[in-house]
């Protein structure tokens, strides 16, 4: 859009001089509607359930102070010069420990460092779309990453999601009718799915490994979430049942994100080709910010910030996960994540929860619509709640706010359900079916 | 240096993007106009820019809710800032196209049947129940359901038959409190621009769309190359004289003064239909008040002098 912000403390309008100048591509690029909203009711009374920002206010300072000094002491000038595109040689080390914690084993040459996950996913688009090329997703999926598909301007394919994750059976009609190589790559988070909540069952995830051999594409793994687990037992990664995988991982959540720290496990001839890209967008990652981190992660104190992050989340989920019960009405249906950041909510078919933002924010709440997670705009008549920044007194209310948004809707579903104008679903639930 | 002009646009509505388009192209033609032109958005600091700015006029470049309903202009006249376009009774009717069509049949001007069905009708009467007679009443199937108080045609759906009925009705009705349902005329749309000018409201040529999908929805509106225009529109002389006629009866029976944008229908038989009555008309690349205002040799800059002018001219 051609708008670039209004000024602090003025309704002035600053317009774009430079548009009509911009590369094609970034046609394609929008910020969305929606989020312009947002930034108009940006209040502090405002209970934000749409983003998904780590508490990083639980992160002990004299923790990060201490990494700090000993990167300076340890490091001094290197952490502060260039540094090598692939990242610190210990910081690889400790990338390899972690992975070797949830069961993939790597040496330090199978990654390298990202400035975050994010930078992975825009380099993983670069090197391998063209335009028109196709993208396997998620239906709903993680806005960055169509963002960032974006500008490479692909055709998207969405997999209908249900509580175990991708549909692995859509996903085989889809590739049937694509053909082998018919997609560049498939992408999808496994774990407490962004934006849906859903984690991918191991057989599942065997399903969609052995899919993606028979018709020879590559699976993109984003897996940002996978340490915040609240229940149940770990699942292994994709990429530890399949070395082609492409892994994407972050310190954002077991860390912070203004480090601006992840990284990508790939086989060494995509990495050549990655690291190329990546030379051209940054040179090298923050030699800083990764010798800082390497000492973060030294001995076990990070271990126990983590376990009191996981702890916060933990009950911000049960919180909001009893005010789902306790609040919302009987015809919306919800996921409950076993990790990770996200409610995903669905309401009866033909609702739409775009315009209900409006209403939701006057009620001093925000959600996300759900169609801002597709590509072609589907998925209105869900909404995706985030429990991992607000305090649980304040998620309990929030829910209580929007439950009041959607109950004035759903009173006119049940108006026609009731005369039989509509029929019954089961759980209001009418998942889209792709034509 | 002429007059300090504010520019209202974007605001909080859904039609924000849309309004941002026809905002900046106003404020470039006044700047070049030689205006002291500002741009504001509608934002919590509206009222206190305002004030601090003391503009000689406001442009409203709003769509929708807020700019188009009538609570910006009553916001102005508490101000006492003259502003361009209809005045608050006329936003008020014409956000309103259950109200504005009720005048426009009891004055004999032919519009499409129609039932209103608002929330708690359906709510807290069972009009659910009733659905069955809406066929009789609207003259059959298509029908359009659309939200009584929208602009750019957001939440709007051509049903084909019963039992899509409902599902249309449940998504207008997440757009406001209440839902039209039309009988839907099949030809050639067209929207109808007036214009107030020395010598009473002048009827600008009409122009007439048609959407490739076969819908002149929100995208078919502001996506280039999904619509084709034809301005003037494809009419006889007699169906013009009487097109135009409406236009000008629909813009004097709502009270607008100005500028106003009609909207109807033409159907086989050669008979117009008034749809709507817009009372702040987009002026992005794609509107059409500005398409029919060059046909009338009017170019966008003049357009928009003409209507500051306007206001300008008629202070508070």
């Amino acid at each position: 859009m051609r708008k670039a912000g209004s000024a602090m403390g003025s309704a002035r309008v600053i317009f774009d001089r430079w548009d009509g100048r911009y590369a094609a591509a970034m046609a394609d690029v929008r910020s969305s509607a929606v989020r312009d909203l947002f930034a108009a009711a940006s209040r502090p009374d405002v209970i934000s359930l749409s983003g998904g920002m780590p508490d990083v206010r639980r992160v002990p300072h004299e923790a990060v102070s201490r990494a700090v000094r000993e990167a300076l002491k340890h490091d001094g000038p290197a952490a502060l010069q260039y540094g090598s595109s692939e990242g610190r040689y210990p910081l690889r080390s400790t990338i390899v420990g972690l992975m070797a914690e949830t069961g993939v084993r790597l040496s330090e040459d199978d990654l390298i460092v990202t400035s975050g996950a994010q930078q992975g996913l825009d380099l993983l688009a670069k090197v391998f779309l063209d335009p028109g090329d196709t993208v396997i997703c998620e239906g709903p999926t993680y806005v960055g990453a169509l963002q960032a598909f974006s500008v490479y301007r692909p055709r998207i394919e969405w997999i209908e999601t249900d509580e175990h994750g991708m549909r692995v059976d859509l996903l085989e009609e889809t590739l049937r009718r694509l053909g082998p190589q018919g997609a560049k790559f498939i992408y999808t988070i496994p774990n407490f799915q962004n934006p849906a909540g859903v984690t991918l069952t191991p057989d599942r995830r065997r399903r969609l490994l052995e899919l993606a051999r028979e018709y020879d594409i590559p699976v993109v793994e984003d897996d940002p979430y996978g340490r915040l687990r609240y229940e149940g037992g770990h699942v292994l990664p994709l990429r530890a049942l399949d070395a082609d995988v492409i892994y994407l991982g972050t310190f954002s959540k077991i860390f912070a994100p203004g480090l601006r720290l992840g990284w990508m496990a790939a086989p060494r001839p995509i990495l050549a080709k990655v690291l190329l890209a990546k030379q051209g967008a940054d040179l090298c990652g923050s030699s800083f910010a990764q010798s800082v981190a390497e000492h973060y992660m030294k001995g076990t104190a990070w271990r126990r910030v983590l376990a009191d992050l996981t702890k916060t989340y933990h009950e911000r989920r049960d919180a909001m996960l009893a005010a789902l019960v306790e609040h919302f009405p009987a015809d919306v249906t919800w996921t409950h994540p076993e990790g990770g950041f996200f409610v995903w909510v669905t309401l009866p078919a033909h609702l739409d929860t775009r315009p209900l933002l409006a209403e939701a924010v006057e009620h001093g709440v925000t959600f996300v619509p759900g169609s801002d997670f597709y590509p072609d705009g589907s998925g209105r008549n869900s909404l995706r709640l985030a429990f991992c920044y607000e305090e649980p007194a304040r998620i309990e209310e929030g829910v209580r706010r929007i439950a009041e948004v959607l109950e004035d809707k759903l009173a006119l579903y049940r108006a026609f359900v009731t005369a039989g104008a509509l029929p019954v679903v089961p759980g209001g639930q009418r998942q889209e079916v792709r034509a | 240096m002429k007059e300090k002009i504010a520019v209202l646009m974007g605001g909080r509505s859904l039609e924000r993007e849309v309004s941002l388009r026809s905002g900046e192209r106003v404020f470039g033609a006044l700047t070049e106009l030689g205006y002291r032109a500002i741009a504001l958005d509608v934002t919590s600091e509206l009222v206190d820019t305002l004030r601090r700015e003391r503009p000689d006029a406001v442009y409203i470049a709003l769509h929708g809710r807020f700019g188009e309903d009538g609570t910006v202009q009553e916001a102005l006249e508490f101000l006492g800032i003259p502003y361009t376009g209809p005045g608050v009774v006329a936003s008020l009717l014409a956000w309103d196209k259950s109200l504005s069509k009720r005048l426009m049949a009891a004055a004999g001007v032919p519009t499409p049947p129609w039932v209103t069905f608002t929330a708690d009708a359906f709510k807290e009467m069972g009009a659910a129940g009733a659905l069955d007679l809406v066929p009789a009443a609207v003259g059959g199937f298509p029908v359009v359901v659309k939200p009584t108080k929208q602009g750019s045609a957001l939440g709007l759906t051509r049903v084909a038959d019963a039992e899509a009925l409902p599902e249309a009705l449940l998504s207008a009705l997440s757009y406001g409190d209440a839902a039209l349902v039309e009988k839907w005329v099949d030809g050639r749309e067209l929207a109808v621009s007036v214009l107030d000018g020395p010598d009473g409201p002048a009827v600008l040529p009409a122009v007439e769309m048609v959407a490739k999908s076969g819908l002149f929805d929100f995208r078919a509106m502001y996506t280039r190359g999904e619509t084709e225009y034809y301005c003037p529109a494809r009419l006889t002389p007699d169906v013009t004289a009487e097109v135009e006629r409406l236009a000008a009866r629909c813009h004097a029976l709502l009270g607008c003064r100005d500028v106003s944008r009609v909207d109807m229908v033409v159907d086989g038989d050669g008979h117009p239909w008034v749809l709507e009555v817009n009372t702040s008309p987009g002026m992005t690349e794609t509107s059409l008040l500005p398409m029919a205002g060059e046909a009338a040799g009017l170019d966008f800059k003049n357009l928009v002098d003409r209507l500051t002018l306007a206001a300008l001219t008629r202070g508070m």
